[in-house]
């Protein structure tokens, strides 16, 4: 490499970023209310002792759960399945909808306000259409697919047109042909607000798998809660309401994970004044 | 019209009128004529608003104007250095720099290597692998500086690039920006609201008038000597700009 003359004195470097640890006061924090909430819950029910098919102790609960763990992992399987589908499809179709929205006028103009009109359908009210049309798995994952998508459309709408016009002036000037402008300066652009809205359709499809299963469906922990309510199974139903509350915090954590690992420029260490 | 000083001219504006959004359109440049040497710093002084950014888009080629013509004697495309520092925020600043290059068809490696050159240039070595975020405003516009600098154009377009920063790193920063332009020499237009600044970079000064933009006046500062600031304050005044 050729030497060039420096104009400027380099300045001083800068201090390595530190290495992010564990705050175990902070972890306490965010795990301290949900203890709380079981432990009262469990001394109240020692205390009033109140009719397990009514309101079962956390421990009856956990107890139930583990005992019937096969039947719970055989709906968990089936609702994860529908759930991962249903999410997956949704990213997709959702960000191929929010780029044709964000780069055609026309398209904005046809599909935006009927997207929007659409979220005033109670979804849930589909589901035993979508099940008189497809087969199950099929209506399943459609109706998590449409409960999912509409955070990853507006998400993905807002931030492909967030774009700063100062930096498509400056690549612009630079050489970039329109491909490259979309490729490198809007799209990254509006990850981090797409990554909003897939984090909430993360959850939602979720919502969407379980309020499927259980208006129409006898597989996955849906249909399980509505089964086991039905036949006074109340632990059962616990179990398979806590299970779901996992599955929709493994979603929601996914998501996180891949954020974090798409968007280096936004961890916190990275930033300044960060600790 | 004719400059009557003995350099070439690099940049020359015509009459150049433009309007700009429709029902109605909004006149936005009425007639501009610009000369800038090649090799000087022209600077452009005016309101807020009054198409100072769109005259450096035409000339930039970015927007084409309803009539008059614009003529570079650059072998490349002017490069647009604009006011915030528009470094793209996902990409290092090495990478941000190597941009210029790999639109130029360098391979990346290649243009990684030229970018860590630029960036020692401008006295940020050792920052390469920082994201835009984690550099003060200065060092932003010092790596936008550098990116400039691997475009290799030789017609820089500056507009109001030290706008947003504070006073003692603006006057850094007009420092850096004259010791570079030592090294290679590129015709600069800069576009300014502040009278020092003009005065302290520029070889010529325009005056702009409120918008529609037309050039009111023109100086040359080593002609004005140290009363150059009083003459453009005093030409500012009478386009009916409140200084």
């Amino acid at each position: 490499m050729t030497t060039v003359p420096q104009v400027e004195p380099a300045l001083p470097a800068a201090a390595a970023p530190r290495r992010p640890r564990i705050r175990w006061g902070q972890v306490a924090a965010a795990v301290a209310l949900p203890l709380a909430l079981v432990l009262v819950w469990q001394i109240s029910a020692w205390i009033m002792q109140p009719r397990e098919w009514i309101l079962p102790s956390p421990a009856t609960i956990a107890r139930t759960g583990w005992d019937v763990r096969e039947r719970l992992w055989h709906h968990a399987q089936w609702t994860m399945l529908i759930t991962v589908v249903g999410f997956a499809l949704a990213t997709v179709v959702g960000c191929l909808l929010a780029a044709l929205i964000a780069r055609s006028r026309v398209a904005g103009l046809m599909l935006y306000p009927w997207i929007i009109v659409s979220q005033t359908i109670p979804l849930v009210a589909l589901a035993p259409l979508l099940v008189l049309w497809m087969p199950e798995f099929g209506a399943m994952v459609t109706l998590a697919a449409l409960i999912s998508i509409f955070p990853v459309i507006v998400a993905g709408v807002d931030g492909l047109r967030s774009t700063d016009p100062e930096l498509i002036r400056a690549v612009r000037t630079l050489g970039a042909s329109p491909g490259w402008t979309w490729w490198h300066v809007r799209v990254p652009a509006a990850l981090p607000r797409l990554f909003t809205g897939l984090r909430l359709a993360a959850v939602f499809a979720v919502t969407g798998a379980v309020v499927g299963e259980l208006v129409a469906s006898d597989r996955g922990l849906g249909a399980l809660t509505r089964l086991s309510a039905g036949q006074f199974e109340t632990p059962v139903t616990f179990a398979a309401v806590v299970i779901l509350a996992l599955i929709g915090i493994a979603m929601f954590l996914i998501v996180a994970v891949a954020e974090w690992a798409a968007l280096p420029y936004l961890r916190r260490g990275t930033r300044p004044g960060s600790r | 019209m004719p400059h009557g000083y003995d350099t070439e001219i690099a940049i020359r504006v015509d009459d150049v009128h433009l309007a700009l959004g429709d029902d109605p359109p909004l006149a936005v440049l009425a007639g501009v004529d610009l000369e800038a040497c090649a090799g000087e710093v022209t600077a452009i002084i005016g309101p807020s608003g009054c198409g100072k950014s769109t005259l450096l888009d035409v000339i930039a080629g970015l927007v084409v104007p309803d009539s008059g013509s614009v003529v570079t004697a650059s072998s490349g495309r002017p490069v647009l250095m604009p006011q915030r520092d528009a470094l793209m925020p996902w990409r290092t600043l090495r990478d941000n720099v190597a941009a210029a290059a790999e639109l130029r068809g360098t391979p990346r490696g290649d243009a990684q290597a030229l970018a860590d050159r630029e960036v020692a240039r401008v006295g940020l070595a050792g920052f390469g692998d920082h994201y835009p975020h984690a550099l003060s405003g200065g060092m932003r516009q010092r790596g936008a500086l550098a990116r400039t600098l691997l475009a290799e154009s030789d017609i820089w377009l500056l507009d109001e690039p030290f706008g947003a920063l504070d006073a003692l790193t603006r006057s850094e920063m007009h420092r850096v920006l004259m010791a570079v332009r030592e090294q290679v020499a590129p015709t600069i237009v800069l576009v300014t609201h502040e009278i020092a600044e003009a005065v302290a970079i520029a070889d010529s000064v325009l005056v702009a008038s409120p918008g529609p933009m037309r050039i009111v006046s023109r100086m040359r500062v080593a002609d004005a000597g140290p009363d150059a600031a009083h003459e453009v304050l005093a030409s500012l005044r009478a386009a009916g700009v409140a200084a």
